[in-house]
């Protein structure tokens, strides 16, 4: 999902646009996605010490029509793929994926031989913006993951990024 | 107890709640057959985050499946761990220092209280308050922090091994549980009994709701807070001592009425008892090492194998059969949740929708560990 | 007379033959002499139950009745897949709420190829679920149940995961 749709019209706002997604990044409602073990550090991202607020995304709406970004945070299953996919449906557009945690992201620890019941991955069912790996991940994972989707949807970074060492 | 209300089953509606629903704690879908806002019929439908735990231990050696055990429950997965520990040092005949079943009953405990305190913050948000959800998640990240120090992990752990644990608690691990203990005994008061359980909308909310007699958890096999809030004094550490509870004076709360009321108060006296294990075995701990002898490749005896703990929400057991060979040839995970759920159904019949949802929340569902 | 020694002594009336100490599993017909049905006590501490019973398919909802009377809750069902036996096991758990600790194993055996076993869940509402969950992993059919569709399985699954010869 990196490309955006531009309406064909022959006045272009470029700067408006600039400022729409600017306040799109800066506002990210999350869908609560919670399935597993990562809602746990997805609702302790929300808590008071790592503190989602601070980027715009404390609002976590339970109806799909009313958020941004769906977080999948969780193992999906064969009986559920029919749902998730019905809800990232249901969402409207412009719509981003983060997908949170080694579950969404290919099936994580459920990746085995005898599997008969995981689906791989979120991007086995709808394409993936983000994707922030961890068994579960840290709460400032989800930070950086939120970083990294408002770089893409602005195509600049506002706060400094990590070196190693 | 059912409201006494005339249901005209024949202008009913079916409803859905869930697989996604703010309040379900998980995955779970509830079939709903309403008659206005009361429910006439509840059948929770399961399977949505089913991962074949139980296929994964048959496949894998004995210790490739402790992993497994923390992602069931992962809000008190350390009991999870030690369930599993406890059932294959039975069936292999594994000796576990003093020192390391301290530190197993200090973290398990420190564990349940992170437990208890997330089932706060989530009952409270499903009826609407958003704040206590901040302090509960406060006080929580300080004991996530003390586990962090020894076990490396935040919320799944996989610390404990068969034998044993494998990383020593030290003195800075000591001293933090003694300030967190102090801290929130300090703040229980305020800011969870003045704040809440005193509040008028929480007792108007859960008191006489959701009434539960002991026949039914006998019937049903209810276990843990469900059914201590039911007048059943039943408490695996109590009534099946396993690792050194004996040695520690604790009580076990009781309490009759059988409401939600009554479970809330189960739980919010269990923190302050586990404060008390706590601070008792961090007093009487020994020295020594905190790994006994294990053998390389785990091969127990042939035989049926079970063994109970305690954990935040019940009785959990493992039903191990081994054949003697490296993998369990089977494995059943007794899961406290799946029995406390199915009697949801029976319970919530007539009952309006917005109580029977106080009533789930008092139940301390965690889906994952009822599909396993 | 004890709580052990009491149940024992109910459950033995069903079972008028006298008991042979308890086959190892998987071991039974090379070591010792497979066991009659009967009651036998086993090490508690070990095995984490008091006492083993072994019976026939069709007597778990008579044994099931004795354990509600004397005031058992159903603690767990789980099916085991003998392969090479052809045979499926069920296992029942059942526990006492409260005072004395007693824990009773009892274990059926049925034939692999037309697996079916009386439902309990008339005396224990517990068993409606477990009976569902053991249908739904090894396919083993409870007469008489009242809902015996899968539980954990998708609706339209076809297969049963934990049956020894399911790889998908």
């Amino acid at each position: 999902m990196g490309e955006e749709n531009v309406p064909a019209s022959i006045v272009q706002f470029a700067q408006l646009d600039k400022l729409l997604n600017l306040g799109r990044a800066n506002s990210l409602w999350p869908m609560t996605f919670g399935l597993a073990c990562c809602a746990i550090e997805m609702m302790c991202t929300g808590g008071s010490r790592f503190d989602i607020s601070r980027f715009g995304a404390e609002v976590f709406r339970p109806s799909p029509r009313q958020s941004d970004v769906m977080i999948v945070a969780g193992t999906i299953n064969k009986k559920l793929e029919l749902a998730v996919k019905t809800l990232y449906d249901q969402m409207p557009e412009p719509k981003w994926v983060i997908a949170m945690g080694n579950c969404a992201i290919c099936g994580g620890p459920f990746k085995v031989k005898e599997n008969y019941n995981v689906v791989e991955g979120a991007d086995k069912l709808f394409p993936v913006d983000v994707y922030i790996p961890g068994c579960p991940p840290r709460p400032e994972a989800l930070l950086e993951g939120i970083m990294m989707l408002e770089e893409k949807i602005t195509g600049k970074r506002r706060w400094p990024r990590v070196q190693p060492g | 107890m059912t409201v006494p209300v005339h249901l005209r089953h024949d202008e009913t509606f079916v409803l859905n709640l869930g697989p996604q629903h703010p309040a379900t704690h998980g995955v779970l879908r509830v079939k709903l057959t309403m008659d206005g806002e009361y429910i006439v019929k509840a059948e929770p439908v399961l399977g949505y985050i089913h991962r074949m735990h139980e296929k994964m231990a048959e496949n894998g050696t004995f210790a490739q499946f402790m992993p497994n055990t923390a992602r069931m429950d992962y809000l008190h997965a350390l009991a999870f761990n030690h369930g599993w520990a406890l059932v294959v040092e039975r069936a292999a005949g594994i000796e576990v220092p003093e020192r390391a079943e301290y530190i197993r009953v200090i973290t398990v405990e420190l564990n349940r209280i992170a437990s208890h305190l997330l089932w706060w913050a989530a009952f409270l948000l499903d009826l609407g308050g958003f704040t206590p959800l901040l302090y509960a998640f406060d006080d929580r990240e300080k004991i996530i922090d003390l586990l962090e120090r020894v076990t490396g992990s935040r919320l799944t752990y996989c610390y404990l091994r068969f034998g044993g644990v494998y990383n020593d608690i030290d003195d800075e691990f000591i001293a933090g549980t003694r300030d967190f203990i102090k801290r929130l005994r300090g703040r229980m008061p305020r800011l969870y009994h003045d704040l809440v359980t005193h509040n008028i909308i929480l007792i108007k909310r859960i008191k006489d709701i959701g009434f539960v007699t002991a026949e039914q958890c006998r019937r049903y096999g209810a276990t843990g807070p469900v059914a201590r809030g039911s007048g059943i004094d039943y408490d695996i550490r109590k009534n099946e001592p396993y690792s050194v509870y004996p040695e520690f004076d604790f009580d076990v709360p009781v309490f009759t009425e059988g409401d939600s009321m009554a479970r809330y108060m189960v739980r919010m006296h269990e923190m302050e008892q586990s404060m008390r294990i706590i601070e008792q075995a961090l007093d009487k701990l020994p020295g020594g090492p905190v790994m006994g002898k294990a053998p390389k490749v785990l091969k127990p005896e042939a035989g049926y194998y079970y063994s109970a703990v305690e954990t935040a929400r019940g009785s959990l057991g493992h039903r191990l059969v081994c054949n003697g060979d490296k993998n369990p040839y089977k494995l059943k995970l007794r899961s406290p949740t799946f029995s406390n759920l199915s009697l949801f159904g029976e319970v919530a019949e007539g009952m309006l929708l917005a109580d029977a949802l106080a009533f789930m929340g008092s139940l301390d569902l965690v889906i994952p560990e009822i599909d396993r | 007379m004890g709580l052990v020694e009491q149940t024992q002594a109910a459950l033995a009336e069903l079972f008028p033959e006298p008991a042979l100490p308890a086959a190892p599993a998987g071991e039974g017909d090379q070591e010792a002499p497979p066991r009659q049905a009967g009651v036998v006590v086993t090490d508690a501490a070990r095995h984490g139950s008091h006492l083993d019973v072994l019976c026939r398919p069709d007597q778990v909802v008579a044994v099931a009745r004795v354990l509600d009377q004397d005031g058992y809750f159903l603690e767990a069902i789980s099916g085991v897949d003998w392969l090479d036996k052809g045979q499926f096991e069920v296992i029942y758990d059942y526990n006492r709420l409260g005072g004395e600790h007693c824990r009773v194993t009892v274990r059926a055996l049925v034939d692999r190829n037309e697996p079916a076993v009386p439902t309990i869940s008339g005396v224990f509402p517990a068993a409606d679920w477990h009976e569902r969950e053991t249908f739904d992993f090894y396919g083993i059919r409870f007469q008489d149940h009242p809902n015996l569709i899968r539980i954990l399985l998708p609706e339209d699954a076809d297969f049963h995961p934990l049956r020894k010869d399911y790889m998908p």
